[in-house]
């Protein structure tokens, strides 16, 4: 076990090595190939790397004497990567931040600045994009990137499975959601209502927000053993607790969602549209999305990404055509129909396409209905910390209000430092 | 001239291991030393300036960290379980092995040496699906014989010890290796001379390979030992420590504040103190050795 770790660990440093080397001595030229043009570096996380080649080709024609390379990175080790690139200041020139992920880089200053840029390219002006997109694009008031694309949760459901349960409509309040749920869990043994992934951290602040919880005070103080938060940790376990909630059966929600539909319903953001058609056609017609159940309120968390500039970037200039390009909304509108991800640029919701798509419809009306997650360097941190206290109260059975009190404490003394 | 080239040839020999050594072990290790007495972040990162030091602020933070203390608990467990069931087994299977005389043997030193070298993720991901609760093999097989399903990785208790039972899986085959070359190592006379004072199989075993393989049995112990105090790669890919941090190891815990949460003075402070307990436990057992000796 050890023996090989370490050889690999030799071998890797070795390698890396090698790479660092070939890497800076790439850098040293002025990036220019022979041909003359200038190479861009851009990292795209999970699908979207994946897909990005398609849309850099048309800023490649635009632009010909610019070269974008695409690297695609899996969403699980993209962090890693992310701080090996700030550690060695090498990197990407342009790289896609999840929304949650900008204060934490932004705060160790490994993003630039992109007030300069924004008189010069009217396409990132704030005034183009959605009010909350824009929110997580900002640090200390600067803008360090511009928004992508945006998402935000909705609820997907087998429609004819519900009705057989005696819901014609989707649930619309936390109590119908409830009662939906035990009443599909109770069709037999190993039949549920709903999947909360235990590992979705914005899962319980989510219900919080629909709660009236405000989550972080204006002092900066957490709110998490205050009464809305509390209660909507309850409502949560009461899932957890009476069956209804699909916890540890490891299959995912489109395998949930298919043939007899063991978990017929589940919260997620748009990009499970996609996955649904294609993994599972036979079930057209037979699923819908919905705008989340509420009860104060039916806040979705707004997720997303967006593009910033490495701070460490040797061609800033180009670097800012290229997120001018990505945020036009013609450009927009294309990446919606290859990656089903949404503009974020309130110009391209005005699209014929978008606004008779019913599904595209629910989503623009619970677009107005989401907040973004308080923009901390430290979420990561508390998220995690949260969805290990749940851990402990749904799996462990502690009591709420008690574990609550502690996540407070340790969240408090995460976000002071 | 013949003596100076003579002298230089060692050092010439040794000299590429001793400088790579050096960059790639011993100076990462002397600045994550450095680096635990500091309050480094991934600001600290970019601008050197912003890093303060703070003594030994982080080691005692990470002693009275409750996730850190349940990590070392856990690990604690691994190592008790999970070194003799490496030994035994790979010991039993390399006399067995030694044993046969037919080809057959021959594959059964690949088959249970394959594990090893197969990679770690490649491996995970079958596992999983062996003991995932719905669609997973093992419960499929249970369902068959009518017996309820088993959390294998979803119960704090059941997750480490489905964890070992993969990790052992994974351990035999090299150790198997290095006890083979052992066994082989061991002169013929002893065993004739014992087969003509009447000695059984088992009696040879107990009396003339055991008490040969001394050396080579302690040296897997120890290796092992590291292994199983530094486990890390089976918990990271299958469960991340979960469930409710009952698959927490140390390493993954300082994995995990160094590269999630970027806190790199903490996770330097405790992988340091990780480090003392091996060295510490590693004297312990050259101690005991030396006693046995004596």
């Amino acid at each position: 076990m050890m023996k090989r770790t370490l050889g690999i660990i030799l071998a890797s440093t070795l390698l890396l090595g090698g790479a660092l080397v070939g890497c800076s001595s790439k850098d040293d030229s002025s990036g220019k190939d022979a041909s003359g043009k200038t190479t861009i570096t851009l990292w795209g996380m999970g699908a979207e790397g994946k897909l990005l080649p398609e849309i850099v080709k048309g800023f490649e024609k635009e632009n010909p004497d610019i070269h974008v390379e695409v690297q695609a990175l899996p969403w699980d080790n993209a962090h890693d990567k992310l701080l090996t690139a700030v550690a060695s200041k090498s990197g990407p020139d342009v790289v896609q931040l999840g929304t949650s992920w900008v204060p934490e880089l932004a705060s160790a200053g490994a993003l630039t600045d992109i007030t300069p840029y924004i008189s010069k390219y009217p396409e990132l002006e704030s005034k183009n994009f959605f009010e909350g997109a824009v929110g997580t694009t900002k640090f200390e008031g600067k803008p360090v990137g511009v928004p992508w694309y945006t998402e935000t949760r909705v609820l997907f459901y087998r429609s004819d499975l519900l009705k057989q349960v005696g819901y014609n409509e989707a649930p619309k309040t936390w109590e119908e959601l409830s009662d939906a749920a035990q009443k599909l869990a109770a069709r037999g043994k190993g039949k549920y209502g709903i999947s909360f992934s235990a590992k979705e951290q914005s899962m319980g602040f989510m219900f919080a927000l629909q709660n009236g919880s405000k989550l972080v005070d204006e002092q900066g103080n957490p709110l998490f053993n205050q009464p809305p938060f509390v209660d909507a940790v309850k409502y949560v376990n009461t899932f957890f607790q009476n069956g209804s909630n699909a916890v540890d059966i490891g299959i995912d929600s489109v395998q949930g969602l298919q043939g007899e539909g063991i978990v017929p319903m589940f919260i997620s953001g748009p990009f499970m549209i996609k996955e649904i058609k294609s993994k599972a056609p036979e079930l057209e017609g037979k699923w819908n999305i919905a705008e989340l159940p509420g009860k104060v309120n039916n806040l979705s968390v707004l997720g997303g990404a967006n593009l910033s500039i490495m701070k460490f970037s040797k061609h800033p200039e180009e670097s800012a055509k290229f997120l001018a390009y990505m945020s036009k909304p013609e450009t927009q509108l294309k990446w919606m129909d290859l990656s089903s991800n949404l503009p974020a640029t309130t110009k391209s919701w005005e699209d014929a396409k978008l606004k008779s798509d019913p599904m595209l419809r629910t989503i623009r009306k619970q677009l107005d209905h989401s907040a973004a997650l308080p923009q901390l360097a430290a979420w990561e941190e508390v998220s995690q910390q949260f969805i290990k206290s749940f851990e402990r109260i749904y799996r462990g059975h502690a009591d709420v209000q008690k574990e609550m009190d502690d996540f407070n404490q340790q969240a408090a003394s995460i976000m002071k430092k | 001239m013949k003596g100076s080239s003579q002298k230089l040839a060692p050092y010439l020999f040794i000299g590429p291991s001793i400088i790579l050594l050096t960059l790639f072990s011993l100076l990462p290790i002397l600045l994550a030393l450095v680096i635990s007495f500091t309050d480094m972040d991934l600001s600290g990162l970019v601008n050197y300036d912003s890093i303060r030091f703070i003594g030994l602020e982080n080691y005692t933070n990470v002693l009275l960290d409750p996730s850190f203390i349940k990590s070392l608990g856990n690990t604690l467990f691994f190592v008790i379980i999970g070194v003799p069931l490496v030994l035994i087994f790979s010991l039993s299977i390399a006399i067995l092995i030694n044993m046969g005389k037919s080809r057959a043997f021959k594959i059964f030193r690949v088959v249970f040496y394959l594990p090893s070298v197969t990679n770690v993720v490649a491996v995970a991901v079958v596992w999983s699906y062996l003991y995932n609760p719905t669609l997973g093999l093992f419960n499929y097989v249970l369902g068959l014989m009518n017996l309820g399903p088993v959390p294998w990785l979803t119960d704090p208790t059941v997750a480490k010890v489905s964890l070992i039972v993969l990790a052992v899986w994974r351990g035999i085959g090299l150790n198997m290796i290095i006890f083979i070359a052992a066994i082989k190592g061991i002169p013929g006379s002893y065993y004739e001379a014992a087969q003509l004072d009447g000695a059984n199989t088992w009696q040879q075993i107990r009396y003339i390979t055991l008490p040969q393989l001394r050396y080579a049995i302690f040296f897997v112990s120890i290796t092992t030992m590291i292994g199983w105090l530094q486990f890390f790669e089976e918990p990271f890919v299958m469960t991340k420590g979960k469930p409710l941090d009952g698959t927490l190891t140390a390493s993954l815990f300082i994995y995990n504040n160094g590269f999630q949460f970027s806190k790199f003075g903490y996770a330097a402070a405790g992988s340091f103190i990780l480090f003392f307990a091996i060295i510490a436990v590693t004297l312990i057992q050259f101690r005991l050795q030396n006693k046995a000796e004596s």
